[in-house]
Order: C-alpha cells, then structure tokens, then sequence
C-alpha cells in the first residue's frame, strides 16, 4: 500500500481508536445529506411511481377514446388485439350515478367493465379484498373499500343506483327505476380518490344505467412488458378506422403534463438537497484545512523522509474520497433503513400530531410509497464522493505548496 | 571568515571517500526590504561513517546548513552532493539520509513500530524485513516493549529514540541530527548522545549533529563552528 493511502487511513481511523473525532464529524455530515437524499428521492419517487403505477393500473398502458360513443366495439376491439405487442384488450363505459344503502346517499364514479376480459388489461382481482370479481354480475356489484365503510355496507348487502338517465326519462314523462344489486366485493387499490368512491359493475349493466345499447366509452389496452408505450399508441392509431374520432393515448400522453409536474417537483427537490451535500463537503474542507494546519510540521517531516509533494497531496485527497466514501456508505444504511421504517415513523408522527386522516385526503395514498430509480441512487453515490473528493484537493493543494523547511520551523 | 577557511574546512577531514560534499553554499533571505545572508561560502565534506559536529549561536544558520544538506532547501549559489551525485531529490534522500530533530515529529496516529516504518514506507517497501528491522531497532533503542505505544504514551527521552530508530531504519549513509538533545534534559540528551554516536559508529553511518552542547559536540571525530554563517573548524 503506498504510503500516502496508509497514512491517510491512518490519520482517519488512528491506531487505538475507531476513528477521529474530525472524521467522526465529516462522515456524519457526508452521511445525513446522503441519506437525507435518499429519503427524500425514494419518497418523492415512490409518489411518482405509484400514481404511475396506478394510471397503467386503472386504465392500461394505453387507452382508446372517442368524442362521441363508440357503437359496435367487436370489431373494433378484434383489430386492436391483433396489434402486435397488444397482449389484452378491454371494453369500459363509465359515469357517475347515485348510490344509496339504508337511505345514505353516494355519487360514486361508476365503471362497467367487461369481466371476461377486465383482467387481461387490469389487474382488478389482486385488489380485492373482499368477496370476488368471479362473482360480478348484472346483478351485482363491487364497492372500493371506503366507500363500503363510509356507507356501512357489507358483502351480501342491497343498494340501489341510478343514474342521470333517470332525469332524462322523466323530461319525456317515463320512469327509470333505480338497480337494486348486491353487494358482491370490496376493492382497495391504495389509493385514497378511488378507494373512496368507485363501484365496479358489468359492462352490460352499466350500459343499461346509462341508456348506452352495445356502446361503450373507452378500450384499455395492455402492453407486452419493455414496450414504449407511446410507440404502441402509435401503432393502434394506425389499425383504428380512418373515418371515426378515436384516438389511441398512451398512459405518459394522456398525463403528461401531471407527469411532467411530478418530474420537475422531483427534481427541484433533489437540486435543493444537494446543497446539503455542497455544505457537508465545504465541512470536510475545512477540517482537512484545519488537519493541514495542524500537521504543518509532520507535512515537513514526510518531505524530511522523502515523500514527495503529489504524494502529500494525494494522501488529503485520499482524506476526502474516503470521508465521501464511507459517509455515503453511512448515508445509504442509514437512509434505507429509515425508509423501510417510514410507516412505523410515519403512524407515530400522525398519531402524535393527529393528522392522520388529513394525510391521506391530501396525499391519497394510505401507506408512504418509495420508489428509487437505479440512475438517481448512482447520481447521488457517485456525486456526493466526488463532490467530497473535491473538497480535499483544496487541502491538498496546500499541503502539497508547503515547503518543507518552512513547515519544520514552523511553530 | 575568509575563503582559506572555507577550503579549509572543506579537506578537514583525513579521509577521503567522501559521501557529503557542500561547496560554496551561499544562502539569503529576505527580512522585510532586507536581504539577510545566512551562509557566506560554506563549504563541508563528510567521510563514510565519520562524525561532525556543528556548533553556534541560535541564527549563525546552522539549521539552514543543515536543511541545504538535506536536499530540503536550494542553496542561492554552490552545490551539495551525495555520494558525489548532485541529487539531492525526494526518492533519494529517502533512501540515502536520515534525519533527527529536536522535536522528534513522530505521527501522533502510529505507534511507535508505525513512525519507524514510516521510513520504510516513503522509501516504497515494507515487508518482513522491514518490520523485523522495525522491531530490532526499536529493541536497539531500548524500547522492544514499547512498539505499539502511540507518541503520547512515550516520554520525551522514549520519543527521540524512536525518531533515532526511524532515521536509520532506511540503513542511510549519513544521518543529520538537529539539536537532538535540545527538548530533553541532561541525562536523557546524554543517553540519546550515547545511542545516535554508538549505532553510527556499528552501523558505519556517518553523521552531522548540531548541536549547543559542548560536551556532545566534542565526542565527535571533527568539530566544526557556525559564526555569522561561515563554519569554522575548531580542531585546528
């Protein structure tokens, strides 16, 4: 091991003890900007991701529309699963009706799905929690969860929807009656807006709710795994017929600007958090300029011994990469291991502060998510032990500048 | 001091075989809008395992002397030469000098086995051998018990026997000593005396102490004077 490596371990993490107390100091500055970033990026990823998630989870990888209703779907739904890439196809019609169970009144959203074909594109059984989608019939329906809960209905119970066709009807002095139907599922999806208000119903029924005949609103369309989901819309775009108005969106198109919004709010937090890194750093600079000064004399003495000035230099710039190394080390354990607490800290603090419920009306989700992409966990390890590595080469440049004779008398 | 003393100085020495030769060292500094000339001519040539003393006033510039023989310092004319090669670069002066200070500069984060290897280390190998020499000059010096102490663990005396031990443990051909008595009291500066004049002489290393004390100067092969930056040799 060169000299310069050992004795910049040495100065360290001395004999006799763990580690100095300057490098105690450095490593945890380095280490609570690190694992402050994690944090903050898993979390504010895993929002990302989950309402990403979600979208593709709800409506599919890309999603078929119209301005108008879309009047006989079979063909239309044959010739887009032939698209290559295409790996299920679903027909929807949604809209929002009135609910009620034992005179408590809803105005859930309301969609009809197709149940042969419902979890080719969307993944509906896994968020079950009650009951089963099996069970979904004309006569039936499933409520998400908090709906259920704030209504007081369970599985077995009757309730009763309508929907503004009732208004319609009655303009032309004829009666719509309300559906009764059972109650046949609880879903949950995680997220707080539709585990609040949906019910799920057959494609049939809700087209009966809605006066629809064969119509239908929408397709949703899944996607092989790997595949761009723009590029996808492109294609579907290219079998629809010429002559309708229905477009194929990807699942990005349709939500870009959300999307965009949450990329820049990521972003912008990350670039503020660096700071902490660039302080954390100009710390471990000082501290190396203190060292520097301290050790004027043992500097003149290495070059009394025959070391040589980049030698010198490299052993304060060794200082600095191993005090980014180790404190991004520290970060990362430390940053992780809170994050795989982050819903018993977060139960806690709402607990003590009694926000719990505005947590969720506000944040939609029930648990914290996170989400770090591989590229932001590279950007922050490889910047932080650069930045810090940086921060020794001013150090270095001193020490390295310091003339030996001048070092030893120094007093 | 006049150029005939300088020379003479110069070929003080009966031996020949000179491994330290310094010729005409002019050396200034400047002190505010002053130029301060330290060494007017100094010329000195050391033998294989000879022992000189230099001896003078605090700032007769026997320090200064002293760093330009060491390489560590540029002289503004003259030249210094080891082993009659005029490099006097880092990797050499690894490997052909050691150096005593009075203020030993051990590593306060080595043990006292680490500062010696330190020697080692700059010079670019440590391996066995160089640990078992470590650890042999340490027992030469008197402290084989002592190796994995830190400096603070050590008193002043233990201090300047491992800063001894380091500067031999390259096996150099010349050691420089600085007022190594100077931090020490009388017994311990003796004692250190005894041990850097006993190994030199074993090892056949020669040797250039600066020091104030008399007594230590004289036990010396050759003793020299610092005054006003021309060495004079007092055994004339």
């Amino acid at each position: 091991m060169p000299w310069y490596l050992y004795l910049a371990l040495k100065q360290l993490f001395p004999s006799g003890k763990w580690l100095s107390f300057f490098t105690a100091i450095s490593i945890l500055g380095v280490a609570l900007g690190v694992a402050t970033l994690v944090v903050t990026n898993s979390v504010m990823g895993g929002f990302g991701y989950e309402i990403r998630r979600m979208i593709i989870d709800t409506q599919g990888d890309v999603q078929i529309r119209a301005r108008s209703l879309i009047e006989d779907s079979g063909p239309l739904l044959s010739s887009v699963a032939k698209v290559p890439g295409v790996v299920g196809v679903t027909p929807f019609a949604e809209g929002v009706g009135m609910l009620e169970y034992g005179r408590k009144p809803a105005f859930p959203l309301i969609q009809g799905v197709d149940v042969n074909r419902v979890n080719d594109v969307i993944p509906l059984s896994r968020f079950i929690r009650v009951g089963s989608l099996d069970e979904l019939d004309d006569d039936t329906v499933i409520l998400s969860s908090q709906l259920a809960y704030s209504l007081g209905v369970h599985i077995g119970g009757k309730v009763t929807i309508s929907s503004p066709l009732l208004i319609e009807r009655l303009k032309n002095d004829e009666v719509f009656l309300p559906r009764e139907l059972v109650v046949v599922g609880i879903f949950e999806i995680g997220h707080q807006q539709l585990d609040s208000n949906t019910v799920l119903v057959t494609l049939r029924r809700m087209q009966d709710l809605y006066g629809l005949g064969e119509a239908i609103h929408g397709v949703n369309v899944k996607i092989a795994d790997g595949l761009d989901a723009d590029a996808m819309a492109a294609r579907i775009n290219a079998v629809l017929p010429e002559a309708s108005d229905m477009r194929a969106h990807s699942w990005i198109n349709a939500n870009s600007e959300f999307l965009f919004v949450l990329q820049m709010e990521k972003n912008l937090v990350s670039i503020l958090l660096l700071f902490i890194i660039l302080v954390a750093s100009f710390s471990i600079m000082s501290s190396l300029l203190t060292t520097v000064v301290r050790k004027t004399r043992e500097i003149g003495l290495l070059g009394a011994l025959g070391g040589r000035s980049r030698e010198i230099a490299a052993c304060f710039c060794v200082q600095g990469f191993l005090i980014g190394l180790i404190g991004t080390g520290t970060g990362l354990a430390l940053g992780f291991g809170f994050l795989h607490l982050r819903n018993d800290i977060l139960l806690l603090f709402t607990r003590l502060t009694g926000s719990q419920e505005a947590l969720e009306r506000f944040y939609q989700f029930s648990n914290v998510p996170a989400h770090m992409e591989s590229a932001d966990l590279v950007m922050i390890v490889v910047g932080t032990i650069v930045i810090s590595t940086l921060a020794g080469i001013f150090p270095a440049w001193r020490a390295s500048r310091l003339n030996p004779v001048e070092a030893l008398r120094n007093e | 001091m006049s150029d005939a003393v300088a020379r003479n100085v110069l070929g003080g020495s009966a031996m020949s075989n000179f491994i330290l030769k310094a010729c005409d060292l002019h050396k200034t500094y400047l002190s505010g809008e002053r130029r301060l000339e330290v060494l007017h001519g100094v010329s000195l040539s050391v033998s294989d395992g000879e022992s000189v003393s230099i001896r003078g006033e605090s700032g007769s510039g026997k320090s200064t002397l002293l760093h330009l023989l060491a390489g560590l310092d540029v002289p503004d004319s003259g030249t210094v030469h080891w082993e009659g090669v005029p490099d006097t670069g880092a990797r050499q002066r690894a490997r052909f000098l050691g150096m005593v200070f009075q203020s030993f500069y051990l590593i306060p984060e080595l043990d006292a086995v680490g500062n010696v290897l330190m020697a080692a280390r700059v010079a670019g190998k440590v391996g066995a051998i160089e640990r078992q020499r470590a650890q042999d000059l340490l027992a030469r010096v008197g402290l084989s018990e002592r190796g994995h102490h830190l400096p603070s663990q050590l008193s002043g005396g233990e201090r300047q026997r491992v800063a001894v031990a380091r500067a031999l443990m390259n096996a150099p051909r010349l050691i420089l000593a600085d007022e190594p008595t100077g931090n020490l009291d009388e017994k311990t500066g003796d004692s250190i005396i005894d041990l850097l004049l006993g190994l030199c002489s074993e090892q056949r290393i020669a040797l250039v102490l600066v020091t104030h004390n008399a007594v230590h100067a004289a036990r010396t092969a050759r003793m020299l004077f610092m005054r006003d930056g021309v060495l004079q040799n007092t055994n004339l």
